[in-house]
């Protein structure tokens, strides 16, 4: 079977044939099918040379109507043949109609006689082609049988091209809604992309946004006391979380200051808001209660008071600092709740001695109207250092599994021998460093010495403070502890 | 692995309801013991003995609950009393201070001879 000849581009025969409203309706349907230029597919192929074996006729296709082309989406006997112009006569003229074209003889049909097909070196003699129709009237091209020799078919063999088109459609149809699928999938799939794309966005804004708040809670650096030295750490589980564990250490006066350090429960937002009103609450009562267990019922009112803070409460320990007579500071301390505090006493020898400060029936802070708070007031002297924590420190699990616990810590601090604040700090890091699985949740630390004075020193010459503060993951931590560690 | 919270409720028939906890109260069943507690407050036993024998595990979440179950039985001019508390659970009842405010004895029979005595 010999080539068709195609129709050069934008050559005489290459027309539009039309551009009504109808054509341009025509067009988008085309379209929709996203038909055009794919490659070839068993369906289509199938009809073609089922049309040519049932009509017995050489050439048979499907094609589909460009709007300057007749693009064959299958061709049985014409290889090679992919597309040819919108001559009108043949394919061209039977998109034009609502039934079956059919040409028994082109040389005497006056339009036919003219196509490139007949006239060609094909020389199509018989042409019969049945538009595919969609569903709501547009044609989208056909199914066409040809022969190079005059012949008559009957009304039955019509009716069957007929419903060859109709197949021809309902294998757009489905190869349609295959198409609808897969959109619908890679929509879908890029969707979750862009959902994940955005949550990793916010989750980065969120602990961008957490390590803010972390800093915001926590007081920049502590005050210089004179006499005292002073140091903290803070170190929270994950950088995302906003933890409830909170310390300051401010002036009430030329010659007193206070301190505080506790652990909201829970964590999160809401642990940061108590953790919030908590520190507030506290520095404004402390300047209108001078005894320390006054200032935790001041703030355990505030904290019942606020029904926002839902059922928060929170461990504190509150305490205020006056120079003692003679030397070193005179400490009260009132305890809600909170774990004891330690007391080190370290002599010239070189031996330490560790005192557990628990003043008995301090009572969670928030939790009940009628709570109380113990109080408790000690000498700190010179070479003494007195070391405040929350539990994330004496629950923090050993290598074996178990808790260091109370016991555990006075080991640790009956072994040291510096009485420096700075020191216990570093240790007390360097301790939860070495831990297995590390800290396992928020810990806050506050120590605080005097230092011991030499026969010619003059006392409260010494006074420094130093802030370990590291609202990051525990490797940070860690790195911290070592690097101070002797 | 945790074990599951089990709640069981006896004598539930006057004002005084006797409520045996077991398995472990943390961040997942404190809510279902604070809701089972509430509940029993609000259909009229203000008086709650909780027999903690066979608790194996408390954190501060189930000190949340026990805390809002005591609000709730006072606001009832009710009490809440513990029995047979477990020796890691006094040990958090103190530090907390909250022994102080939750009376607790070494069985359910002497939390209720206590009841009674202090009913009359």
């Amino acid at each position: 079977m010999p080539n068709v000849p195609e129709a050069s581009p934008g050559g005489p025969q290459r027309r539009i044939l039309t551009s009504s409203d109808a054509e341009l309706a025509r067009m988008e349907a085309v379209r929709r099918y996203d038909i055009l230029d794919t490659p070839p597919d068993g369906a289509f192929d199938r009809v073609a040379a089922i049309a040519a074996r049932l009509f017995d006729v050489p050439v048979a296709s499907v094609t589909i109507v460009d709007t300057d082309r007749i693009w064959f989406k299958a061709a049985h006997g014409l290889d090679g043949v992919t597309e040819i112009g919108r001559d009108p006569g043949l394919c061209g003229s039977a998109i034009l109609r609502d039934d079956t074209l059919v040409i028994p003889d082109t040389l005497l049909d006056e339009v036919a006689s003219g196509n490139p097909l007949v006239t060609g070196p094909l020389g199509v003699r018989f042409y019969a082609a049945a538009p595919i129709t969609t569903s709501d009237g547009h044609r989208l091209g056909t199914v066409n049988i040809l022969d190079t020799k005059p012949r008559l078919i009957t009304e039955a063999d019509t009716e069957t091209l007929a419903d060859l088109a109709a197949m021809v459609l309902d294998a757009m149809e489905l190869r349609l809604s295959g198409l609808r699928l897969l959109r619908e999938e890679q929509e879908r799939r890029k969707e979750q992309e862009e959902a994940r794309e955005r949550a990793e966005r916010d989750r980065e804004s969120i602990t961008a946004f957490a390590s803010t708040l972390q800093r915001t809670l926590l007081p920049p650096a502590l005050p210089v006391v004179p006499g005292l030295e002073l140091a903290c750490h803070y170190q929270t589980d994950s950088p995302r979380d906003v933890g409830g564990d909170f310390y300051d250490v401010f002036p009430l006066g030329p010659d007193r200051w206070a301190f505080f350090l506790g652990d909201v429960c829970g964590k999160g937002a809401e642990a940061a808001a108590v953790t919030s009103l908590t520190r507030y609450t506290l520095r404004e009562a402390a300047q209108h209660h001078s005894q320390p267990a006054d200032v935790l019922n001041a703030l355990n009112s505030a904290l019942l008071l606020d029904p926002s803070m839902g059922s928060r409460y929170c461990t504190c320990v509150f305490g205020t600092l006056e120079p003692a007579p003679g030397a070193g500071f005179t400490v009260t301390v009132a305890m809600g709740g909170h774990p004891p505090l330690f007391h080190l006493r370290h002599d010239d020898a070189g031996g330490v001695s560790v005192e557990e400060v628990r003043p008995k029936g301090g009572m969670l802070v928030g939790a009940l109207e009628w709570a109380r708070f113990a109080s408790h007031t000690l000498h700190l002297a010179p070479g003494q250092s007195l070391l405040l924590y929350t539990d994330g420190l004496t629950e923090a699990r050993l290598a074996e599994g178990t808790m260091l616990g109370e016991d555990g810590l006075t080991a640790f601090l009956t072994a040291r021998d510096s009485p420096d604040a700075a020191r216990l700090i570093e240790d007390t890091v360097s301790l939860i460093a070495g831990l297995p699985s590390g800290a396992g949740d928020d810990i806050a630390l506050l120590a605080m010495s005097v230092p011991r004075q030499t026969a010619d020193e003059q006392p409260a010459t010494a006074s420094t403070a130093h802030t370990l503060s590291t609202p990051a993951p525990f490797d940070d931590a860690a790195r911290v502890g070592q690097e101070h560690s002797p | 692995m945790s074990n599951d919270l089990s709640l069981t409720t006896a004598h539930a028939d006057g004002p005084t309801a006797v409520v045996t906890i077991g398995g472990d109260i943390d961040i997942e069943t404190a809510p279902a013991l604070r809701n089972h507690g509430l509940e029993l407050i609000a259909r009229g036993h203000p008086h709650l003995i909780l027999d903690l024998t066979h608790v194996t595990f408390c954190d501060s979440s189930g000190l949340n609950a026990l805390i809002g179950i005591l609000r709730c039985a006072m606001a009832a001019n009710g009490s809440l009393t513990l029995a047979a508390v477990p020796a890691r659970m006094v040990r958090m009842l103190d530090l907390t201070g909250i022994s102080t405010a939750l009376p607790s004895y070494p069985s359910t029979d002497a939390a209720m001879d206590a009841r009674v005595a202090d009913a009359s």
